[in-house]
C-alpha cells in the first residue's frame, strides 16, 4: 500500500492540493495534516485529507494489530496508537461531513 | 474506510433505497441490441436494480422492458409468446404491450373490460450504440442519454461485451478506477521483478504503460470534480525531466475508462447493479479513428485483456469462482502474477474474493486509494443531494460525457490540464 502521494511537502509548506506523505504517525506528520485540514475548502482537498486520515487510521491499526500478536510497542506507544486510531476515525468522519476545521481541532487537541 | 451506514447507503440499490433512487435518474445499459435481435423474437429475462423484468422486441421493432410477472396469477412472462405487438402470458392468455398495458384478456368476459384497467410496470427504452438502454425512474424526470464516444462510433469500430459478476456494483467500480493494482494483478512475473535485463528490453517500448509503470510504483494522484463526475490523473516519474501521466474518468453514475494511448483502442466499462450482490459488467473497446484491428480482435477472441467468455444464457463467465477462475499455478510460478488468464478474469477473481459486499469498515486504505475515496465521496454527495430534491446535473447534460481517457508524457514543468487538453476531448 502506498502511503505517499502528490509529492510530500514539509510541514510548513501548506498546500491543500498536495497530499501529505504519511510515513508514520509522528507529531510532525499529524501537525502537517492538521495544517492542511485548516486550509482545505474544495471537494478535492477534502478527498486528499480523507486519504491522509485513512492512512493514519490504517497504520495505527497495523501497530495495534502487531501488539496483539506479541510484537508489542512500548506501552506508551501502544496507548498513543490506540488513542490516535480513534481520533483519526473521528477526524475522518468529520472530513466526510465537510467539517475539516473541526477535524483539525481534534488533531491539534490530540497533539 | 466507510461507516457501516455509508456502506449500506452506497451499496443498496433496490426500489425505494437512496442509491436506488439515484441510479433511477439515469439511462442505464440493459441489453445488447442483439439479445432481442428481431421483431417478435423470444423474450429475455433481465434483472436490474433488484427488479425482475422481461425484455422483448415487438412486431414493430420497439423494445419493451416490463415487470416479469403477470398480475393475474404471477406466472413469469419469460415463458410468454411474443406476438402481434405484445407479450402474451401462456398461462391464461393475458397480453401486454411495450407500455405495460394489458391489451387482451381472453379468459374474462369482454363486458368486464378488465383489459382496459390492468397494466404492469414498463420502462422506456432507447437503442444507442448497439445497446438497449432503459430508464427506471420517475416519468417526469426522464434524463438525456450520455454522449459517450463508444456509442457514437461505427459498429465496425467497437466491440461490447456483457458479463455477470457476483459482487455489488461498488467494489467493481472501485477496481475500475484503482490505477495501482495493474502493476501487480495484471503484471507478468518478469515485469513485476523488473530485473535489469527486462528494463533494458522495454526501455524503448512504444507502449508507455509498459515502459514507465515499473519505474515508479507509488504514483501521485490528483482528482478533480467535473460536470460528468471525476477526472482522475495519476503521475509517475518517467525520464529525468518528464512525467508519465494517465488520466481516467469516473462518469456518473457508474461509467469508467481505462487510460488510452493514441493509436490503440480505448477501453471502458459501465457497472450496473443487477441486485445488491451481483452486477452487470459492460465492457467496451473502441477505436475512434478506424475499425478494430486484427490485433485488437485477437485480444478479444483470446480473452487476454478486458473481455472474457461467458455462458450465453446466464452471462456468467466461463472462468468463475466454481473453477477457481482456471488458475494455473505453474503459470503463476513462471510467467503471470495470478496464473489466471485475462485481465477481466483476474479482476473478477479479486473482486469476488472480497465477498458480495465488502465490509468497508474493516479495510485499510492509503493515499494510493485516493481515486476510490473520491468516487465514494462524490456518490455519497450526489445521493444526499437527491434526497434533498436536487436532481443530478450529469443526468440532464449528455454533452458532459464527451470526454476520453488519455496517457501521455509531459515535461515536468507542464501542468497536466494544459499538456493533455487536446487529448481528453472525445472526437466522434
Amino acid at each position: 500500500m502506498g502511503l505517499e502521494g502528490n509529492g510530500a511537502r514539509p510541514a510548513e509548506a501548506v498546500n491543500p492540493a498536495h497530499i501529505v506523505a504519511v510515513r508514520d504517525f509522528s507529531p510532525e506528520t499529524l501537525a502537517a495534516i492538521a495544517a492542511q485540514l485548516e486550509a482545505s475548502t474544495d471537494f478535492e482537498h477534502l478527498v486528499y485529507r480523507e486519504a491522509e486520515l485513512d492512512a493514519i487510521w490504517s497504520i495505527t491499526g497495523f501497530a495495534m494489530a502487531q501488539a496483539q500478536v506479541g510484537q508489542a510497542l512500548p506501552p506508551a506507544n501502544q496507548e498513543f496508537a490506540a488513542r490516535l486510531h480513534a481520533v483519526a476515525h473521528r477526524a475522518h468522519d468529520l472530513v466526510g461531513e465537510c467539517r475539516p476545521r473541526e477535524a483539525a481541532a481534534l488533531l491539534r487537541e490530540f497533539l | 474506510m466507510l461507516s457501516r451506514e455509508e456502506n449500506e447507503l452506497l451499496t443498496r440499490t433496490g426500489p425505494g433505497t437512496p442509491a436506488g433512487d439515484y441510479f433511477r435518474r439515469y439511462w442505464l445499459p440493459a441489453l445488447q441490441a442483439n439479445e432481442v435481435p428481431a421483431p417478435d423474437c423470444p423474450p429475455v429475462r433481465l434483472r436490474m436494480l433488484g427488479e425482475d423484468l422481461v425484455a422483448f422486441r415487438d412486431t414493430e421493432g420497439r423494445v419493451g422492458i416490463v415487470y416479469e410477472f403477470c398480475p393475474h396469477r404471477r406466472a413469469s412472462l419469460f415463458w410468454g409468446r411474443n406476438e402481434e405487438c405484445g407479450l402474451r402470458c401462456v398461462y391464461h392468455g393475458w397480453k401486454f404491450d411495450v407500455n405495460g398495458d394489458c391489451v387482451d384478456m381472453p379468459n374474462e368476459p369482454p363486458e368486464y373490460g378488465f383489459d382496459n384497467k390492468v397494466r404492469i410496470a414498463a420502462y422506456p427504452t432507447q437503442e444507442y450504440g448497439g445497446i438497449v438502454w432503459t430508464y427506471l425512474g420517475p416519468p417526469e424526470r426522464v434524463p438525456e442519454l450520455p454522449k459517450l464516444e463508444w456509442a457514437r462510433v461505427p459498429t465496425s469500430h467497437r466491440y461490447i461485451s456483457k458479463r455477470r459478476q457476483e459482487t455489488n456494483y461498488l467494489q467493481a467500480i472501485e477496481g475500475g478506477i484503482d490505477s495501482s493494482h495493474s502493476n501487480f494483478l495484471h503484471a507478468s512475473v518478469e515485469a513485476f521483478r523488473a530485473a535489469p535485463d527486462y528494463l533494458e528490453k522495454i526501455k524503448n517500448s512504444p507502449n508507455l504503460r509498459a515502459r514507465y509503470h515499473l519505474l515508479d510504483r507509488a504514483p501521485r494522484f490528483t482528482v478533480k470534480k467535473t460536470d460528468y463526475g471525476l477526472a482522475i490523473a495519476v503521475r509517475r516519474n518517467a525520464e529525468e525531466d518528464t512525467y508519465y501521466w494517465r488520466l481516467t474518468q469516473f462518469l456518473l453514475p457508474s461509467h469508467t475508462m481505462i487510460p488510452y494511448q493514441k493509436g490503440n483502442s480505448i477501453n471502458g466499462h459501465c457497472w450496473v447493479p443487477r441486485d445488491d450482490e451481483t452486477c452487470w459488467v459492460w465492457t467496451m473497446s473502441w477505436n475512434p479513428e478506424a475499425p478494430l484491428s486484427e490485433d485488437e480482435w485477437k485480444a478479444i477472441r483470446e480473452e487476454t485483456f478486458v473481455h472474457t467468455g461467458v455462458d450465453p444464457v446466464t452471462l456468467r463467465p466461463y472462468r468463475n469462482k466454481d473453477n477457481d477462475y482456471g488458475i494455473d499455478r505453474t503459470q503463476q510460478r513462471n510467467s503471470s502474477m495470478t496464473g489466471i488468464h485475462g485481465f477481466a478474469a483476474q479482476d473478477q477473481a479479486m473482486q469476488e474474493s472480497m465477498g458480495p459486499t465488502v465490509d468497508r469498515t474493516r479495510e485499510r486504505l492509503g493515499t494510493s486509494d485516493t481515486a476510490i475515496i473520491a468516487m465514494r465521496r462524490l456518490l455519497l454527495q450526489e445521493i444526499h443531494a437527491l434526497q434533498e430534491r436536487q436532481e443530478p446535473f450529469a443526468a440532464h447534460h449528455g454533452d458532459a460525457y464527451w470526454v476520453r481517457s488519455a496517457s501521455t508524457v509531459l515535461k515536468r514543468d507542464v501542468a497536466f490540464d494544459e499538456g493533455a487538453r487536446g487529448l481528453v476531448a472525445a472526437e466522434v
